[in-house]
Parts: C-alpha cells; structure tokens; sequence
C-alpha cells in the first residue's frame, strides 16, 4: 500500500486510490445520514455527542444541550469540506490527486477521526476483545477500515505542527 | 447557568486572601470584618478537565489534540496522553467554569471523551 499523504511545496497532496475515494465517500454519506436521523440511542449520536460534565447528571444535560448545534454544525462543515475535496480530485497515473491547503489537512485529519470514531461506535467496538473476535467478513471489514484510516491519520500527524492554522473546533 | 447556582449554595471555606485579611485584623468587631466573598470564589471555582481513554482515539492523535487546545509542550501532552492511556483517564487541566467549558467543547470537537468535573 502506498502512502497517501505527502508534503508537496507548502501543501499537503493527498493521492488515493480510486475505490479509496469510493470508500470515503460513502462513508461521509453514511455519517452525515446518522447526524441528521440518529437519535439519542445510536451508539454513534452518543459517541459524538459524549458526556460533558461528570458527577452531575442535570449540569451534564445542559451542557451537552448548550455544545450540540455548534459541534453539530462543525462535524456537518467537516463532511461539507471533505466533499469538495474528494471533487477537486484529479486523476493522475491511475490514482485520484488533490493539494490540501490552508487548514484542510487539519480538517481532514478530524473528519477521517470522526469516521473512525462512528465505524467503531457501529461496531461495539469498546466490547469487542480483538483477540477473540466473532467470524464476521462485515466485521473484519469494518475493523480493517478503522486501520487504514487510522494509517491515513498517522501519515496526516506527521506532517502537521499542532501550531498551525487552522479553524479551532466550536 | 444553573450550576453555578447549585455550586453557591455548597460553598467551599473562604479563600485564603479573605482569611488573612481576618487573621490579619484580630481585634477589629465582627461587624467591621469583610464578609464572606462566596460569589468570587464561586467563579473561580476550579474545575479539572479530564480526558478519558477511548478504543479508537490514536495515541498520537490525543497528544496532538492536547497540545493544539492547551498548547502544552509535547512531553507534558505526551506525559498526559500516557496516563489516559494506562489508568483510563487524566486530568489535563484546571480552570474556573467557563473556561473548562469551553476546552471540552474542543476536545469534543476533535472527538476526544472529555468531560469536566468539580475539582
């Protein structure tokens, strides 16, 4: 497996592959379904939107009420961002090529995590014993996906500086 | 916000500046003593924010996190990221209300399992 992300100048170029891109965007479909229909009983709605104060139940409830629409509206412009990357792409040599610039690469990296994040919350993740798990192709597949994202993020932290610009999360 | 109306009516022993004020002025009658500045300490109240161990975060991705909202150094957010990492939960830091509000919406937003808590 190549790399998918390396320094170019002073951006960031991001080369997939074809059915790479295909993954994400049905990932970022299948999230963005979950944010405006999921419930607060979707494992996913409830991993996104986690507790916020411990030790207080009624302080808890509010803040989490107080935090929803702006962290709402954020996960929504991350999937919003991705989107228009995954169109800028352009074929090169078989793969799909796109610079990030500015604070894409930083908006990136949260998106790819908060795919992670819903995959796993899917799954059960947290109550899986990932030596012994169940036989399961969707299982193994969905688990897989976690890795490679989790690669991609690794490749992205490499090149970032926590320092730079990029939007703070609201 | 109504927390902090609960948090007036358990409040903590007085700060040490208006204790030595008292201790300060032994002989003065208790009348001319300053009152009790239970809405300063209220707002100044600390609470700690923590950060919890999760299945899925990247232990490079916390440490990251941990420095661009707090910009700590790399060995403090490493340091921090260990301890979530091996005891299940850290206190990363330790502010008056608002403020500690305002860096678990952050981390949420970087989606790190934050929470804070009355120190």
């Amino acid at each position: 497996m190549s790399r998918v992300f390396q320094p170019h100048g002073d951006a960031i170029r991001a080369q997939f592959a074809p059915e790479e891109v295909e993954l994400l965007r049905s990932l970022q479909e299948g999230i963005r379904t979950t944010l405006e229909e999921g419930d607060d009983d979707d494992p996913v709605i409830a991993r996104l939107f986690p507790q916020a104060v411990s030790g207080d139940d009624e302080a808890d409830a509010e803040l989490r009420r107080l935090l929803r629409d702006d962290l709402l509206a954020a996960r929504r412009a991350g999937l919003d961002a991705l989107l228009e990357i995954l169109d800028r792409c352009e074929p090169y040599r078989g793969r799909l090529r796109v610079e990030l610039v500015d604070e894409e690469p930083l908006l990136v990296l949260g998106v790819i995590n908060d795919l992670r994040l819903a995959i796993a919350a899917r799954v059960g993740l947290g109550d899986l014993d990932r030596d012994e798990l169940p036989e399961d192709e969707g299982l193994a597949y969905r688990l897989a996906v976690i890795d490679h994202l989790g690669w991609w993020q690794e490749q992205l932290l490499a090149l970032l500086e926590p320092e730079d610009p990029g939007p703070e999360a609201t | 916000m109504s927390v902090s109306a609960r948090a007036a009516s358990t409040a903590r022993p007085r700060p040490s500046t208006v204790s030595a004020q008292l201790s300060a002025a032994p002989d003065l009658p208790v009348r001319e003593r300053q009152p009790e500045l239970s809405e300063r300490t209220d707002e100044a109240r600390p609470w700690n924010v923590i950060v919890w161990d999760d299945p899925v975060n990247l232990m490079s991705y916390v440490v990251f996190v941990l420095r661009r909202v707090f910009g700590y150094a790399e060995p403090k957010a490493r340091k921090l990221m260990l301890e979530v990492h091996h005891l299940g939960k850290a206190v990363v830091a330790s502010e008056p209300r608002e403020r500690a509000e305002m860096y678990v919406q952050q981390l949420h937003g970087y989606g790190l399992h934050a929470t804070m808590e009355k120190a």
